[in-house]
């Protein structure tokens, strides 16, 4: 159970209220009731379709999920598109190239990101691209609403969460590749006469891709509030934010809506994960028949 | 053939993401903010507008200061002056209380404010949680053509204070909303001061406020004042360093100390410092344990090394306290004796009081024999002074339990008098509030998020009753010293350090007023600032 009283929040830091009040407030948010029976409300409402209502944010949790949800998908999605492709190729280079420079760059990029702590990784690419050389602006998911100036806002948030995305999954790539490059197939393939970039791409990333995908699937039941720490330093009103507030505030309808959404977003990751599995390794299929 | 495939594939893809990322790039790259160069002035702040309901947050509210003006105001050294209520005056029993309206404030559409206005607001009031007294305690209201008369059912001597902080609402918007907390709009508000509420965006995190074109009193010389919200300091420090905001407020708050002198290197800004009212402050437990031991609360006022404290929170922007607990910027503050760390003091008045180290292990006993420990309980945020204080007193043989809790298991411990010693902040709003003078703090009578509700004493009850009784200056005059006195005597609490609010000002940019209750974001300051000539 979280520590704390809903109700303490509700009525804030300096304000004198009866006990009667207190008590009033208790009933109309159901509080007074026991926990088995607020269960089954909640569950009786999620039924038809009704998360709940927000008494700080004064909205119904739906909406307010649905209003920030577009923009963490625009943010995280687009991230994990680049992050994941990028990451993908480079960590495949810098595994099957491993004593060529430019692999032993990528690998050591790869270790420095991934060891940076992502709100200073956030703040140093803030300071260098907002504050100093002033290419990106300072907050918010847009100046005015159209698709030049959302782009404009979202490019660094992006490009900052795509960094992490991208070194982890380069490493991760780079050490399947290296695993993968020393089995038995990829030296009976070239001792065919392929190319080596061909054993590589058409061979090896196949198998090499499986743990990546494993990733995908535990980074997708994230993606709701996995980008909090860039969603602060850049002040976005996105999801991440929303969780925080919550939290903050003791607002169980949204957390108990967001906590939904995000598990059923882990469950359709991980279908999709093991369908992924399936077509890029028939084995799978093959054993499962 | 197959290894063409691959490769053609390869490229193709690998051209496609490069395509993607230059376009995430340079799309938008050249789009430059709306900058309005023509008497604009932008405010950065780190209160979020989390949701576009003029009722419903918080911190929206906040702003309505300049859109949507409170019956009254505070001047600069706390005292209370007309705003929307040109005067106002009670009954001898403090049950009646009358506002009499300034024509010069009218609504932005151009409907004339009237006293309905006002009585509406105040209705509506009552009916919100957060101000429920007024629906407990308000009986009738009457208007005439330019006062309204409030009617409660017991003496209220402090209207005028709570009514700092109510901004008016125009009835014919708000009368027909059936549930005006959860009313959101992106604006725009209608308003009845200097300016109206033209825009709120929380995805641009911005609120834009308009001179309201029927005012009638001095015209501000800006057309647009932006506020510019922040999720994260550094953020907002980058801004102002870089001039895309001309100001900083926050309430409550000051500027970050880390971060001014920056600014003061980057010579684009005045630094305006006010004594706050707010300050951090170590509560004891008065109910139970050692907390409720007067001579235990001498010896930690004399434990505490206050001048290294205040110079490592405030980074020197601050100064010591009194015993008085009350600050210099409140009304009526009394000189009393400041607080002075004298560790050796504090042994002396701990071995005097029967704490005393016998088995000489380095920790006191208490009188009952046991080892001399107390929980400290602090919220994250002052871990900090909490880890400072814990030192202080094991120098002089207290053990010390430090218990870093998130803020919501500081509720319900801080409730439920599971602690020995607190670290807690106070607000403008909160010094002020019940008797004044942070009695809503201590007033074992009160609840609240912010409040210890410890101090059960006869004495200090009756004072605040008292001062809950009179409009009187004079008398309110003496009882402050009262309650700065038995501040001073009996300790239920610690000033820790006074601090400097500092706000970093626009050098380009005079007149700017500075209020304890909210800092330069009043009606005067706005009315006020111009560009230098």
């Amino acid at each position: 159970m979280m520590p704390g009283n809903p109700i303490v929040h509700l009525i804030g830091e300096d304000i004198m209220v009866t006990p009667e009040l207190v008590e009033e407030l208790t009933a109309t948010l159901g509080l007074d009731k026991p926990l088995h029976e607020q269960f089954l409300i909640f569950i009786q409402n999620l039924a038809a379709g009704d998360l709940g209502y927000s008494y700080h944010l004064h909205a119904p949790v739906a909406e307010l999920i649905l209003e920030r949800l577009p923009w963490t998908l625009l943010l995280v999605g687009t991230a994990l598109l680049i992050g994941y492709s990028i990451g993908v190729l480079a960590g495949a280079y810098a595994g099957w190239q491993t004593k060529q420079k430019g692999a032993k760059a990528l690998t050591f990029i790869g270790f420095i990101i991934s060891c940076t702590p992502p709100y200073l990784l956030g703040l140093v690419l803030f300071s260098v691209f907002v504050y100093h050389l002033g290419w990106f602006p300072f907050k918010g998911l847009y100046t005015t609403p159209d698709l030049a100036s959302i782009m404009w806002h979202m490019t660094l948030p992006i490009a900052t969460l795509s960094l992490f995305i991208f070194a982890r999954n380069l490493l991760i790539m780079r050490g399947s590749v290296l695993t993968e490059k020393h089995q038995l197939y990829p030296q009976f393939a070239r001792s065919l006469g392929a190319s080596k970039g061909f054993v590589l791409h058409r061979h090896v990333m196949k198998n090499a891709i499986l743990p990546i995908i494993t990733q995908f699937a535990i980074d997708f039941g994230f993606i709701l509030s996995g980008a909090l720490f860039i969603e602060i330093i850049f002040s976005l009103n996105a999801m991440g934010s929303l969780m925080y507030t919550a939290i903050l505030n003791h607002d169980y309808p949204i957390l108990s809506g967001l906590f939904l959404v995000i598990a059923v977003m882990a469950i359709g990751a991980n279908i999709l994960a093991d369908v992924l599995y399936g077509i890029i390794d028939p084995r799978i299929w093959r054993e499962m028949q | 053939m197959e290894i063409q495939k691959v490769k053609q594939k390869y490229i193709s893809w690998s051209i496609g993401l490069s395509l993607l990322l230059i376009l995430l790039v340079l799309g938008g790259g050249n789009v430059s903010a709306s900058d309005n160069e023509s008497k604009t002035l932008k405010i950065a702040t780190a209160n979020e507008i989390k949701s576009p309901s003029f009722l419903g947050d918080y911190n929206f509210e906040l702003f309505q200061t300049i859109s949507n003006s409170a019956l009254l105001q505070m001047d600069e050294n706390g005292n209370i002056i007309a705003n929307l209520a040109k005067s106002w005056f009670a009954s001898p029993d403090h049950t009646e209380w009358t506002f009499v309206i300034d024509d010069k404030y009218q609504w932005s559409d151009g409907t004339p404010l009237t006293p309905e206005d006002v009585a509406f607001t105040i209705n509506y009031r009552g009916q919100l949680a957060s101000s429920g007294w007024i629906g407990d305690t308000l009986v009738d209201t009457t208007t005439t053509d330019d006062s309204v008369t409030f009617i409660f059912n017991k003496p209220y001597s402090r209207l005028d204070f709570e009514f700092l902080s109510y901004s008016t609402i125009p009835k014919h918007i708000w009368e027909s909303v059936s549930d005006p907390e959860a009313k959101t709009s992106n604006g725009p508000y209608v308003g009845c001061g200097q300016y109206y509420i033209k825009s709120v965006d929380v995805n641009s995190a911005t609120l834009i406020l308009e001179k309201n074109p029927y005012w009638k009193g001095e015209e501000p010389y800006y057309d647009t004042i932006e506020i510019h919200w922040f999720s994260n300091d550094n953020a907002s420090s980058f801004a102002l360093e870089k001039g895309e905001v001309d100001t900083y407020w926050r309430y409550a708050s000051t500027y970050p100390y880390a971060a001014v002198s920056v600014l003061e290197q980057n010579n684009r800004f005045d630094i305006f410092q006010a004594p706050s009212i707010g300050f951090s402050f170590l509560g004891f437990n008065l109910l139970k344990g050692v907390g409720a031991d007067l001579e235990f609360r001498k010896a930690v006022s004399s434990a505490i090394n206050y001048e290294e404290l205040m110079q490592i929170t405030t980074l020197g922007y601050g100064s010591i306290p009194t015993k008085g607990f009350v600050p210099p910027s409140m009304p009526y503050y009394q000189e009393m004796p400041s607080l002075i760390y004298d560790p050796q003091a504090a042994e002396d008045i701990l071995t005097a009081a029967g704490y005393i180290d016998s088995d000489k292990n380095g920790i006191r006993e208490t009188p009952d024999g046991e080892e001399l420990l107390v929980n400290l309980v602090i919220r994250q945020e002052y871990s900090r002074e909490g880890k400072l204080v814990a030192e202080y007193l094991r120098d002089v043989g207290i053990q010390v339990n430090l218990k870093v809790v998130e803020v919501n298991t500081w509720y319900d411990l801080k409730d439920n008098y599971q602690y020995d010693l607190t670290i807690t902040r106070t607000t403008p709003w909160g010094m002020l509030m019940h008797a004044n003078w942070g009695t809503g703090y201590f007033d074992s009578r009160r609840t609240g998020q912010g409040v210890l509700h410890t101090d059960d004493n006869p004495a200090y009850l009756e004072l605040c009753d008292a001062i809950l009784a009179t409009t009187d200056t004079n008398l309110l005059e003496m009882y402050a010293q009262e309650i700065q006195e038995y501040y001073a005597e009996y300790l239920p609490g610690v000033a820790l350090y006074w601090k400097q609010d500092i706000t970093p000002t626009n050098k380009d940019i005079t007149g700017w007023y500075s209020t304890p209750f909210k800092g330069i974001l009043n009606e005067i300051s706005f009315m006020r600032i111009h560009p230098k000539t």
